[in-house]
């Protein structure tokens, strides 16, 4: 019967393979794999997904007592064991095996032998009822640590692990170069593969001695000379070519850690050096301060989503609405003075308060009503409300800015009562302040209780020296 | 606003067709399935990208380039060579100039005698920046400026030389880049051009402005540079004739732009609809240009500060002063030119008033800036388009000299809009002659001016002739040592 040959054919083959898979765990130390063996191995991160999913389904019929067909169980077994042999192939290429590696082997060639023994014994028609449910689900759980080991192994350890809070990431005040900016930008890109796990090209990056000491290309990282430094040069070398690092479909390096990388290398690789140690005009310090403040779009990032077109209504001749940049909602205002003014069209920001950063309303003028609107655009980074009619009562309508870092009051009639305001703004960093009625003295209280402002009163005042600038 | 590409149906082209035919094919979908990068083109991004909008935050809002025509000497300004004055009529080595071309004024010169600079430096700031005696004022603002003198250029003669600085390219025809500034960024305030240009001139040798410079190029002309002129029609032509109401020109308008829309459906040509938006501007501008123009109720103190020639229109303090009240009116790109540096002979006396001209206002317009918290999101530049050389140009005479064109280094200073202030970045060799360290190129020059705008040079492209066309064409790094 043609089934009969299929099936003795299939047993003949899984045969053979499991010998030849215990053959080989056996006498690894002793084997040498011939190029186009070892290109089979490459096929293990394809072929896994068959067991994983026939094996599991399998278990599932048998857990709950139905018949596990025939078909399923042994093309579940035959994958098992094609993945468990290919998966020796790979791993076999890595010199040293970490003891991740040593653990997903076993085990992956246990499921595979378990696998295997299974169906033997439902092709013998040896069928133990309730007794075969602790192997199987015992077999489930093999499955799952080996396929998270090998998860483990290609991604990284802390692939799976719970996303680090922004805290823990926080670059310190004056970091020391290696420990807070290269070694974690090395952890996150080159570590994966660099590792006592894996240790591909026999070289470990975990540690600058382990840089140092190389791989099996010899100089890794010569200090004082990046262009000489394997590390850099293979960043360098085209992503299609094989020698390129990290390989093509890993993360890459960005522009910018390349070069925080490469400069450091060139001022010797030191593991003492600091930021603050750096001079002027070297480009490193730019770089690591960059790094330091992140994308300075993200603080916009949970900002309201604003349409274009809602963004084109409210804009007029006289009043101009701009996103801060391209796929961001956070909004610059810019009025200009118009012919007639009518204070409606400010009024109709209301809609978008929350995504105003930017609002400069210099020379309109502005009263209570808008003063309201201001109030309630509570993300507002930067006001010029320079040269307006407003008065130390408008002012007050400030406290609740918890944002403001540059606020522009100049040619205005407000006095010393504003002073309380400007103090009690936490982010408040630029405050200008001139042709005003504020008095020397409380300039002086504000100078003294707010160290961290920067006061800008103007240049007519020069002469005079207001305020004694500690 | 608009990518280019036309949307007009009637121009429904050949690689139109192709190119939605080949959306639609289900294998070619297969295909792209199983190579991902088969149909992706390399610049995705660009069409990704919408115009109008910074790419990024941007450091700088606007900038105000106060353009020195004819090329100041770096020698007697920004970049002290001492050497010049132990080695003074010696030979100019062949060492150094390493077979330099030279123009055809100074090539047949049997000697190239070294000379030093017929003025004093200092240094001053807490950043030590040299500063030579033409420039007291500048002086008094070396920590609010960062000095490049490792500038250089690839031109050697004027008219290509301030072409490349303007357009990208030593050959005209490209777009100023004020109007790529314009193409990227968007105007803040309709009423005005986002593009402004202001011209004076010096005593001092003259070489010639050409609109060109600030031409849109290929871009659409709305981006073109707006040249202000001094005086009662500060826009030539702006002004209605005797007799027209304001209301007669607003039938008047609203009646062409029918005509025009009309036009523009049966022709689909986008330069009709920028046509339209131009009447409707200029209409704008007849009340806000003379209002931004009116400088009569800026106080004593400003006066003061950017020195009594600002009463006096078409002067470059006059301008300076303009620059910062267009600024402050939203236009994008304020772009002064200050004739007369062209200095081949007579230099001391020459570039003495050249910068008895400039020197005030430009500071003073750092500092009033500054006051008003301005100088945080406005990039003020102050250079030439390339340095002059370090031997005597004529006859030798330490008091009387002059000095030819030089592209291998030269020294600009910017201040505000994202640059580090009080760097002194770049070095030359000790004569002057070669950039040693860190140079920049022109197209550097404009990538790093692009970044601090928010903008990726890489990334604003115009389809022109069968290719993208960028400000820095295929070259240009961001120095980003010279950003905050």
């Amino acid at each position: 019967m043609k089934d009969d040959t299929l099936y003795r054919l299939l047993n003949y083959t899984m045969l053979a393979l499991s010998v030849f898979l215990v053959f080989c765990l056996v006498f690894q130390s002793y084997i040498t794999l011939p190029s186009l063996v070892s290109w089979l191995g490459h096929w293990h991160p394809v072929l896994l997904h068959f067991p994983i999913v026939l094996l599991i389904l399998a278990i599932f019929l048998g857990l709950t007592g139905k018949k596990v067909p025939r078909l399923l169980l042994a093309i579940a077994a035959l994958s098992a064991l094609l993945t468990a042999v290919s998966g020796f192939f790979l791993g076999h290429e890595t010199t040293a095996k970490g003891s991740l590696l040593v653990w997903h082997q076993w085990l992956g060639a246990g499921v595979a032998l378990t696998a295997m023994g299974w169906y033997s014994l439902s092709e013998l028609d040896v069928k133990p009822k309730t007794l075969l449910k602790v192997p199987l689900a015992l077999l489930l759980v093999v499955i799952v640590i080996t396929a998270h080991y090998g998860g483990m192994l290609t991604h990284g350890e802390d692939f799976l692990a719970l996303p680090k809070s922004v805290r823990e990431k926080q670059i310190p005040e004056n970091p020391l170069v290696y420990t807070d900016i290269i070694e974690p930008m090395l952890k996150d890109k080159c570590v994966g593969c660099h590792n006592p796990n894996k240790q591909k090209g026999q070289l470990l990056m975990t540690s600058i001695d382990m840089i140092l000491k190389g791989g099996k290309n010899g100089k890794t990282l010569v200090p004082g000379k990046p262009e000489e430094s394997e590390m850099i040069k293979r960043l360098h070398i085209p992503l299609e070519d094989e020698n390129h690092m990290p390989p093509e479909g890993k993360t890459q390096l960005t522009d910018d850690e390349k070069e925080i990388l490469e400069r450091w290398i060139a001022l010797g690789a030191s593991d003492k050096e600091r930021l603050s140690d750096l001079i002027e005009p070297e480009p490193l310090i730019g770089l690591i301060k960059s790094m330091m403040m992140g994308d300075p779009m993200s603080k916009w990032a949970a900002f309201p989503k604003v349409e274009d077109s809602v963004i084109q209504d409210l804009a007029t001749n006289y009043l101009s609405l701009n996103r801060i940049a391209a796929n961001s909602n956070a909004i610059s205002v810019d009025m200009f003075k118009p012919p007639t003014y009518d204070s409606s069209v400010l009024v109709n920001l209301q809609k978008v308060a929350n995504n105003i950063v930017e609002l400069d309303l210099s020379g309109i003028p502005i009263g209570e009503v808008e003063m309201n609107l201001i109030e309630t655009c509570i993300n507002l980074e930067v006001l010029e409300i320079d040269n307006t009619p407003v008065t130390d009562k408008e002012i007050k309508k400030l406290v609740n800015l918890k944002r403001l870092r540059l606020l522009k009051v100049y040619g205005t009639a407000i006095g010393d009562e504003s002073i309380a305001t400007f103090e009690s703004l936490p982010e408040l960093k630029s405050l200008y302040l001139w042709e005003t009625n504020v008095s020397r003295a409380a300039l002086a209280d504000l100078y003294k209780n707010r160290p961290d402002l920067q006061i800008d009163f103007g240049l007519g005042m020069d002469d005079e020296a207001p305020v004694e600038v500690p | 606003m608009e990518k280019n590409e036309d949307k007009n149906p009637l121009k429904h082209n050949r690689r139109h067709f192709f190119s939605q035919l080949s959306v639609g094919i289900g294998s070619m979908a297969l295909g792209s399935l199983l190579i991902p990068d088969l149909f992706s083109s390399s610049q995705k991004n660009v069409l990704e990208m919408p115009l109008g909008i910074p790419h990024f935050a941007p450091k700088a809002k606007r900038v105000i380039y106060l353009f020195q025509a004819g090329a100041p000497s770096q020698l007697e300004s920004f970049d002290y060579k001492p050497t010049l004055r132990k080695r003074m009529g010696e030979d100019l080595p062949e060492s150094i100039r390493n077979g330099q071309r030279l123009t055809g004024m100074t090539a047949d010169q049997a000697k190239f005698p070294l000379m030093p600079p017929a003025v004093n430096f200092n240094q001053y700031g807490q950043s030590g920046t040299w500063i030579s005696d033409y420039f007291p004022h500048i002086a008094k603002i070396a920590d609010e400026i960062t000095v490049i003198r490792s500038m250089h250029t690839e031109a050697i003669n004027h008219d290509p030389a301030i072409t490349f600085f303007q357009t990208g390219s030593q050959i005209s025809g490209r777009p100023s880049m004020g109007s790529w500034m314009s193409y990227g960024l968007g105007s803040e305030n309709k009423n005005l051009p986002s593009f402004v240009v202001l011209t004076s001139r010096g005593k001092g040798n003259s070489q010639g402005l050409y609109s060109k410079l600030w031409s849109s190029g290929f871009l659409d002309s709305k981006h073109q540079g707006v040249l202000l002129r001094s005086g009662k029609d500060p826009v030539l032509y702006l002004n209605d004739p005797d007799g027209i109401s304001r209301s007669d020109k607003r039938h008047l308008l609203n009646e062409v732009s029918q005509l025009n829309k009309l036009h523009h459906v049966e022709t689909g040509d986008d330069e009709i609809e920028s046509r339209i938006a131009q009447y409707e501007m200029a209409y704008r501008m007849q009340m806000s240009v003379p209002d931004v123009m009116d400088i009569s109720k800026e106080p004593e103190s400003i006066i003061k500060l950017y020195g009594e020639d600002c009463q006096v229109p078409g002067t470059y303090a006059a301008n300076a002063l303009q620059a910062r009240r267009l600024a402050e009116n939203g236009v994008r790109f304020i772009q002064l030119y200050h004739q007369g540096w062209d200095q081949h002979g007579n230099l001391p006396n020459e570039m003495a008033g050249q910068a008895k001209d400039v020197d005030q206002a430009s500071a003073a317009l750092v500092l009033d800036l500054k006051q008003r918290g301005m100088l945080e999101d406005t990039l003020v530049i102050w250079g030439g388009e390339f340095g002059r050389g370090n031997y005597c140009q004529g006859k030798f005479d330490p008091t009387n000299y002059g000095r030819d064109h030089h592209p291998r280094a030269f020294s600009i200073w910017m201040a505000g809009g994202g640059i580090k202030p009080g760097l002194n970045y770049g070095q030359t060799d000790e004569f002057g002659y070669n950039v040693v360290e860190n140079p920049v190129h022109i197209n550097d020059f404009h990538a790093t001016l692009m970044y601090a705008l928010g903008l990726d040079h890489e990334q604003l492209t115009y389809k022109y002739q069968g290719r993208r066309f960028r400000l820095t064409d295929v070259a240009g790094t961001v120095v980003k040592d010279l950003l905050i």
